[in-house]
């Protein structure tokens, strides 16, 4: 099967049979995906809010979930019906360490989302561990590789 | 924001300069190892943040590293990447054993790797604090073992904030002249990236004292 890596504040969109691939930190691995339509979208959050700043619209997540509906959109996916699964949000460093950004990126991928109207199926976030994420666009399974621990199916 | 973009005269300046505070890295590895493990150069460069993980070539392994960052504006963020193996050879080589083959890392090890990139780490600061005349926080040594990827994210926040284009110092660390297989990536935020570049035209006597440097090395 087709395995595609999505990297920082990129966004990938397609149907079956494929698979992205991300591995995450303090990021976000969102997925989006249409149960019916078997096809789905990946993107690799940064950081929470643009503010402003321009960039790859995948950086952010007040803007990866306008721009992965475009991309579904383009692909013949109506939002009605989206479903989403994350993970990541990790603090790398611990939880006294610098540059914490994970867990402001798990609020505004939720927030983002609720705006959307998308609802969150699942989710695997937090802790202070890397995350190896693969998306099948088909049926919408969300692995999550995390060292030490056992593989998570979502 | 002085823009660095895709100057290559800019890129080249900073060779310079972090090409002088190498040196001095260099000199501290070597005191701290009596003279077996250098560091060198390899490369400052422009990569674009969605490709980052894919040219640094970080794969989707577990490494061990040691993080250091600078705090403030003029910051920045130091990685010394290990594969397992070559971590624990650096650990018992430093603390005159055998490499440890037991699953986990005892604090003695990490101890060693965390005072190896605190070394490191200091000598780049102090040179960069006398070339950019500024103050640089650093914080203390992380030591993590994780997916590459994964920690290089979180140390690239301040950075990726401001631009989709990073710029990355690469430095390798040799043994008796054979390259190791170790790294260090250093990844400055733009308002040091500035510092440096300022620092290249308004302080000439600096960048003369940078050329001896670099003939001396050279």
């Amino acid at each position: 099967m087709p395995e595609t890596t999505v990297g920082m504040g990129q966004i990938v969109a397609g149907g079956s049979p494929r698979q992205m691939k991300a591995i995450v930190g303090s990021c976000i691995a969102l997925a989006l995906h249409h149960p019916l339509q078997k096809k789905g979208a990946l993107a690799h959050v940064v950081m929470p809010a643009s503010a402003g700043r321009t960039g790859a619209p995948g950086k952010f997540a007040d803007t990866a979930v306008p721009r992965m509906l475009e991309l579904l959109k383009e692909l013949g996916v109506a939002a009605c019906g989206l479903t989403a699964k994350f993970a990541g949000g990790a603090n790398m460093f611990g939880s006294s360490g610098p540059l914490q950004i994970g867990g402001a990126n798990i609020q505004a991928v939720a927030q983002a989302l609720e705006t959307a109207g998308i609802r969150i199926e699942a989710q695997d976030v937090g802790g202070t561990r890397g995350r190896r994420v693969t998306f099948d666009c088909a049926g919408g399974l969300l692995i999550v590789e995390c060292p030490g621990q056992p593989t998570r199916k979502l | 924001m002085i823009g660095i973009g895709s100057n290559g005269k800019a890129i080249a300046g900073l060779q310079e300069l972090f090409a002088s505070a190498t040196h001095d890295a260099s000199a501290a590895m070597c005191r701290w190892t009596n003279g077996v493990i250098s560091v060198t150069l390899d490369e400052v460069r422009e990569v674009q943040l969605e490709e980052v993980g894919t040219e640094l070539a970080l794969g989707d392994e577990m490494l061990t590293m040691v993080v250091m960052t600078l705090d403030g504006e003029l910051g920045g963020s130091m990685m010394v990447i290990f594969d397992d193996l070559n971590g624990r050879q650096l650990a018992a080589s430093l603390l005159g054993r055998d490499a440890g083959t037991e699953p986990e890392w005892s604090e003695l090890e990490k101890s060693a790797l965390m005072e190896t990139g605190n070394i490191l780490g200091c000598a780049y600061v102090n040179a960069l604090t006398r070339l950019i005349d500024g103050d640089l926080r650093p914080s203390a040594p992380y030591f993590v073992q994780d997916f590459g990827v994964s920690v290089l994210q979180q140390a690239l926040t301040s950075q990726a904030a401001a631009s989709d284009t990073l710029l990355l110092c690469e430095i390798g660390f040799q043994r008796r002249g054979g390259r190791l297989d170790w790294r260090v990536v250093f990844v400055p935020t733009p308002g040091l990236q500035t510092s440096l570049r300022r620092s290249l035209h308004a302080v000439p006597e600096d960048a003369q004292e940078i050329s001896r440097h670099l003939d001396h090395t050279q």
